[in-house]
């Protein structure tokens, strides 16, 4: 049975570190079946999340899926999560039909160099979930088959700013209540 | 648009009456369709220049709008054209609970024929182009009804800067139905609004009539 | 049915049809264009992205109970399903326990909103068929007394924002469970109607056999979920699977078909509303007296660091919220799972080969709902 520490080995008198060997979830099974893959777990607040590095995520996400114990055929959601300075979370949500598991896989992209390869290799879900990733973040799927933006205009000339960075501002209003009116702002103060 | 010139030769003059001078009109070519087919062109309404119009004596006139009015408001077929959730209410509105039909309102599918439409939802701009060439297919005389607050200033979506703050940067609007859906005796209040306003305009002479 | 086009006489050429942002079915702002030769669909290619309005980045800005109206017009048939899932991500990540009344209330509206939906789609679906007129107004007979009775409840007929983190806004009136049985009487009425016009009815049946065929394995392959993946066989119901609120203790069977066509994902649908009823049914035996908010509630709830992901069965399918919380009053992160984008991404594979009025049928049966699609 392999154990993780998740503090460091400080040893301070009469403190109790908890120490979380994720017994109750699947981790060993998902253990054994990365063990050529560097991975770290976390918990969310229902289900495992497992963080891979970047170069491997392809080949651990078919890893995941080729596997006989765990068999992830699903996939149920793929998205990004901006951190600002701490670069970009590309999340996968797994879900296997045959053996009713979940797993949550993450893996962080550096803000220079937002490059990942697709996973449409793996499931052909990933294929709208990743266009649509790639226009709302600025992530780059490289190889994925059609990589043409999802849900933004295809003439309007948006295609240098993505809507779901913390960077990007939310838009001004252009008429504020009772202008049209007739109410004048300056003399009354703040209206 | 073609015109009629006068005549100029008649079997007996006192007997015959010339024909009434009618103005020449040419509508000037839109500069927003450089490329596109004449005859796919918007027509501009010219006020006053309607058949009816030309034909009759002004003794006649009035009647004849008054009339025209009760019938273009007595039967207004509008678009179906629901962007969002408003058009669920919309179809409500259609459906034998809060009937429309009793009003003579119609949904009728094919902008070419019909008289309102009804912007109901939101408008992104990915849409707008989408909603002035409808609005362009139209024939006169039409109105526009801004359905839902989404549609009048962009409603709860108005912070994001793929969302049009209102339809009426696009289209002319004549009627606002505030709510967030709106409920269907609201819609139905617009209309009656909207068939009010078209007889009080029956004299004017905007939007071609 | 798959029409073999190759061995032709003369010479055609493929046409483009472009299904446009305004058509008369009325799913909403959809563009397809289809390339057609003669009347087989070759290839379609579906634009989406005409409603996006952008809920996922104003939900940043508002906070939690602000975000709940953002949910209810993500899927405005299915409002209360919506609901559900953002309370219950905001319940999970702040450890808040949910009352027990609660719970058997929102899942009789929860279900409640699912046959209003389904009859929606009955409605909608018999007039892509050809069926103009009488399911439509069938199925808004049965909708506008839920809707009725939902508006008794929270105010609004459409956008309810009853549900809250910790239970629910205010209490049910007094007659709630009569007024529902009598939603259900009617209810029951309007599945035999539909069943009477349509199951038996043999233009339907030689129109929707055979249409729209996606196998299991494919289905799983895309993602899809919902009524649509199991009428291909696949039994994956997330009030079995994955128990929420209290599915656990009442009895109900996932219903399946396995033909993975167009008329089995109708009879799927129509055979949800009659367990819909039943669960109904079962739910108000439950029902008892008791608080619906737990004490000490914070009217501005500040969520620790975290995240998750809840998914529910909505009408749809899988309706799931991702929610990053890194403190403070409002998410870090919200993105909604969608069912209908991830049912809409099989759309070409069920339409190709097929004629271009099965192709409006295909739609039709997804049952899609744009602003889901868009968010």
């Amino acid at each position: 049975m392999s154990t993780d520490d998740n503090a460091a080995g400080t040893a301070e008198e009469a403190q109790v570190e908890v120490v979380d060997t994720f017994d109750d979830t699947i981790w060993d099974t998902v253990n054994r079946t990365l063990r050529a893959v560097d991975v770290r777990p976390e918990r969310s607040a229902l289900d495992l999340i497992i963080h891979i590095p970047r170069a491997d995520i392809i080949r651990g996400l078919r890893m995941l899926k080729q596997d006989a114990d765990l068999q992830f055929n699903y996939l149920r959601c793929l998205t990004a999560v901006d951190n600002e300075s701490d670069g970009i979370d590309v999340v996968y949500q797994l879900y296997s039909v045959p053996k009713n598991i979940n797993l949550t896989v993450k893996t962080t992209l550096p803000n220079e160099n937002k490059v990942i390869e697709t996973a449409t290799t793996v499931w052909k879900a990933a294929n709208w979930l990743e266009r649509e990733t790639a226009e709302m973040f600025g992530v780059s799927f490289s190889g994925h088959p059609d990589p043409r933006p999802l849900l933004m205009p295809e003439d309007i000339d948006m295609s240098d700013t993505y809507p779901l960075l913390k960077s990007h501002p939310f838009a001004e209003i252009d008429v504020l209540q009772g202008e049209i009116l007739g109410h004048d702002r300056d003399a009354e103060g703040e209206g | 648009m073609s015109n009629t010139g006068t005549t100029t030769e008649t079997a007996a003059p006192e007997l015959v009456p010339a024909p009434p001078q009618v103005p020449e009109v040419t509508p000037p070519v839109p500069q927003e369709h450089p490329n596109e087919a004449p005859h796919l062109l918007p027509v501009t309404p010219q006020p006053g220049s309607a058949l009816y119009r030309q034909a009759l004596p002004g003794v006649m006139q009035v009647p004849a709008d008054l009339v025209l009015a009760a019938a273009r408001k007595s039967s207004l077929w509008p678009m179906t054209f629901g962007l969002a959730c408003c058009a669920i209410e919309m179809i409500g509105t259609y459906m034998a609970h809060y009937d429309l039909d009793r009003f003579g309102i119609v949904p009728w599918p094919s902008p070419r024929q019909s008289d309102v439409m009804i912007v109901a939802g939101t408008v992104t701009k990915k849409m707008a182009p989408a909603v002035k060439l409808l609005y362009e297919q139209m024939p006169n005389p039409k109105w526009v009804i801004s359905m839902g607050a989404c549609a009048t200033n962009g409603g709860p979506y108005t912070r994001y800067d793929r969302v049009l703050q209102g339809v009426d940067k696009v289209v002319p609007v004549d009627v606002y139905v505030p709510g967030c859906p709106p409920r269907p005796e609201a819609l139905i209040d617009s209309f009656l609004a909207l068939q009010d306003m078209i007889m009080e305009e029956r004299s004017s002479e905007g939007r071609g009539a | 049915m798959v029409v073999d086009t190759s061995a032709t006489e003369f010479e055609t050429q493929d046409l483009l049809l472009n299904v446009g942002p305004q058509h008369p079915s009325t799913h909403g702002v959809f563009r397809m264009v289809l390339e057609i030769d003669g009347e087989v669909v070759k290839d379609l290619v579906p634009y989406i992205g005409y409603l996006h309005r952008g809920a996922e980045k104003l939900c940043e800005n508002n906070d939690f109970r602000q975000g709940i109206g953002y949910m209810d017009r993500t899927e405005y048939l299915a409002a209360h399903n919506a609901e559900l899932s953002y309370v219950m991500a905001v319940e999970a990540l702040a450890e808040i326990e949910v009352p027990e009344r609660a719970q058997w209330i929102r899942m009789i509206l929860c279900e409640l909103n699912r046959i209003s939906s389904h009859f929606m789609f009955l409605g909608a679906f018999g007039v892509d068929v050809g069926v103009f007129g009488t399911p439509f107004i069938y199925g808004w007979r049965e909708r506008e007394r839920i809707i009725d009775l939902f508006e008794e409840i929270s105010g609004d007929r459409m956008m309810f924002a009853y549900f809250r983190a910790g239970g629910l806004a205010w209490e049910v009136p007094l007659n709630f469970p009569e007024r529902v049985r009598e939603v259900l009487e009617s209810a029951r009425q309007g599945v035999k109607d539909f069943d009477g016009l349509l199951t038996q009815n043999e233009i339907f049946i030689a129109r929707t056999k055979n249409v729209g065929v996606i196998t299991a394995d494919d289905a799983i392959e895309m993602g899809m979920s919902g009524p649509t993946i199991r009428a291909s066989g696949v039994p994956l119901d997330l009030r079995k699977t994955e128990p929420y609120l209290q599915y656990d203790q009442i009895e109900f069977e996932t219903i399946t078909a396995d033909g993975g066509d167009v008329f089995d994902r109708y009879l799927v649908r129509l055979q949800e509303i009659s367990q819909s009823i039943d669960l109904i049914e079962q739910c108000l035996e439950r029902l008892e007296d008791g608080p619906i908010m737990p004490e000490k509630m914070p009217r501005m709830l500040r969520l620790p660091e975290g995240e998750v992901y809840i998914r529910t069965e909505a009408p749809r399918g899988e309706y799931g919220i991702y929610m990053v919380s890194k403190g403070g009053n409002k998410p870090h992160r919200l993105k909604v799972r969608s069912a209908c984008l991830s049912n809409l991404q099989a759309l070409k594979q069920m339409c190709v080969g097929q004629y271009v009025a099965d192709a409006i049928i295909v739609l039709g049966s997804i049952d899609i709902v744009l602003s889901e699609v868009d968010r």
